[in-house]
């Protein structure tokens, strides 16, 4: 096994030799940034038949796309490279039929083999097994460049890491969950209700989300397992944005219960920890810093909508954003670098990008995209996704923050809202 | 332009209410009493002070409760871009809707706040519900039990017209009346 500091030489040599990235357009965020040429090998199925070789090629086709989605990388196929150019190959070996889902005799079950090889020398640096089923297929590839891109970039990969947000329209709004590259869309609610703001918990096992019940807006939890749901909080008037706590232990919530909107922690049973503001002004929108220290939040105590921070007791409050009128659904990034946000430019509304201190603001989309709405961060605080209208109805988007690439994740008629990247 | 057409319904809706139209005088039972058209004034008619002294003649509680709170004179409100208080011609129609709501007082009323689309999902949720508070905090003050209406906000969720452009965001910055 080839030791951490051999690969980052390999690493440097191969920044060296790699092709000029697509231009970068956020040059501002950081410094530019060359993807390494990752050179993608057909998989040798040894035994399976047409179904088999089938199944090579889903594999194939995930990886290249989940390394060219990383950002980090730029799949290449044989046809655009070969093993005496690159230094990063992926190879595998495919043998025996898939079944559709799990079965029980192990040993019937098909094996998968894939490695990550460097080249010259042909060193294994990654070798991987997996007992694929066609259920899982896609799953087993997500898997696998996750291992690549924490190997190679040493922080972990986001392909096995999924989208909730709201669909529909009107009356009827469900809670729909789709895999980070777009596949596998799953409905997960079906209360005939409008539902809205899921949030994955810090473990991704529960959803928080809003709902009206008869009219009424409430706070529930959602178990992605089972299915079930409990309410949280149903007091009268809003009940708004539930955010995680990192602990996974309460929430943020603004609440109207005492007749105007205030931020309050929540415990899961619904139980008040602590009421943060005071204030006849509203206020909406929390969300922690990643290390739980702090509240960002939205406040239109001057008259319009502003983010402001605050410390996790609701002590040290202080405004954060002072261009632009109206500012409202901050979101902190996982790595705890920067803030996005939306703000109100002409008509539209834009995403954008701050320090935690409010320094260093910079416009994300523009007006080509029409409204840009609900930020949310991918756990590499580099992708993020947001639901634009720019197709004339709301869909989510994926951007690269650092590349300023976006790519469009979801399609259909309905509108896609709120969405919530996990963790 | 939704506002002033808002405020001519109410008027209309005084006219018949009084029963005191082009066709009020024609009473057919007691032709002594009767009133030559001419005679009738027409100005001062619609600004009558207490015209709804006539309504408990009317449709009664059970006849409101199968209508849309909009057929018996409770108006939708609109409010202006990213405001909450109440415009003039608002208030007109507020107290008209409290006079009802105090006369038939078993009926309750579900408030909800909307806004256009133009701006985050989040503070139209808030911004909508300012703008139920204000309907209900007005009506009580005129007299009508607060446990007669609930509030509640939809936000720009449920526009009333989906189309974009400032005629149908008119349309969808409202406080809009609906039996629970």
């Amino acid at each position: 096994m080839m030791n951490r500091s051999l690969v980052l030489l390999l690493v440097m040599m191969c920044l060296t030799s790699t092709v000029q990235a697509q231009e970068v357009s956020i040059g501002t965020v950081r410094e530019a940034w060359d993807r390494m040429d990752i050179l993608v090998q057909p998989l040798d199925v040894v035994s399976g038949g047409t179904e088999a070789q089938e199944a090579a090629w889903v594999l194939e086709s995930v990886i290249g796309v989940d390394l060219d989605y990383s950002g980090l990388f730029k799949a290449l196929s044989p046809a655009e490279g070969d093993t005496t150019t690159v230094t990063f190959a992926i190879e595998g070996v495919l043998e025996g039929r898939l079944p559709g889902t799990a079965v029980t005799d192990a040993e019937a079950a098909p094996v998968l083999n894939l490695r990550l090889m460097s080249y010259p020398g042909r060193q294994v640096l990654l070798n991987k097994r997996y007992r694929p089923t066609w259920d899982k297929l896609r799953a087993s590839a997500h898997h696998f460049v996750d291992e690549v891109v924490l190997f190679l970039h040493g922080e972990p990969g986001i392909c096995l890491t999924r989208i909730v947000f709201a669909r529909g329209s009107d009356d009827r709004r469900d809670i729909h969950c789709v895999d980070f590259d777009g596949e596998g869309e799953l409905r997960l609610t079906a209360n005939r209700q409008l539902n809205l703001f899921p949030t994955w918990s810090p473990d991704n096992n529960q959803l928080a989300f809003m709902s009206w019940r008869e009219g009424q807006q409430g706070i529930y939890l959602l178990e992605t397992a089972t299915g079930e749901v409990r309410a949280v909080n149903e007091t009268p008037g809003s009940n708004l944005n539930p955010a995680w706590h990192p602990s996974g232990e309460e929430l943020l919530v603004s609440l109207s219960k005492v007749g105007q909107h205030e931020i309050y922690r929540l415990g899961l049973q619904g139980n008040i920890i602590r009421r943060l503001t005071v204030n006849p002004a509203i206020e909406i929108s929390p969300s922690w810093s990643p290390n739980g220290r702090d509240i960002i939040f939205t406040s239109d105590q001057t008259g319009a909508p502003q983010i402001y921070i605050m410390a996790a007791d609701g002590s040290n409050k202080r405004r954060l954003t002072f261009e632009g009128r109206y500012n409202d659904a901050a979101a902190w990034s996982p790595n705890g670098e920067k803030i996005v946000y939306a703000t109100r430019i002409g008509d539209f509304t834009q995403i954008v990008l701050i320090n935690p201190d409010g320094t260093n603001r910079f416009e994300l989309t523009g007006p080509e995209w029409r409204n840009c709405e609900d930020p949310s961060w991918a756990p590499d605080s580099r992708h993020i996704v947001f639901a634009s209208d720019r197709s004339g109805v709301f869909k989510l988007y994926v951007l690269d923050i650092l590349e300023g690439g976006i790519r469009q994740l979801t399609f259909g008629d309905e509108p896609d809202k709120t969405p919530d990247w996990s963790h | 332009m939704i506002r002033k057409l808002g405020l001519l319904m109410f008027i209309l809706g005084l006219l018949l209410a009084v029963g005191c139209g082009k066709d009020a005088p024609v009473v057919v039972d007691d032709p002594t009493t009767s009133i030559p058209m001419e005679t009738v004034p027409e100005e001062p008619v619609a600004e009558e002070p207490e015209p709804v002294d006539v309504v408990p003649s009317g449709p009664t509680a059970e006849d409101y409760a199968r209508m849309a709170p909009q057929e018996y004179g409770i108006e939708d409100l609109f409010f202006a871009f990213d405001e909450y208080t109440l415009s003039t011609e608002a208030m007109m129609l507020l107290e008209a809707s409290a006079r009802i709501m105090k006369e038939h007082s078993v009926l309750t009323y579900v408030i909800e706040g909307h806004c256009d689309e133009r701006g985050t999902v989040e503070y139209n949720l808030a911004l909508g519900e300012k703008r139920a508070i204000a309907a209900r905090d007005y009506l009580v003050s005129l007299g009508v039990p607060a446990s007669q209406l609930r509030i509640t906000s939809y936000g720009e969720e449920r526009p009333f017209s989906n189309g974009h452009g400032e005629s149908a965001w008119a349309l969808n910055r409202r406080a809009h009346f609906s039996r629970p």
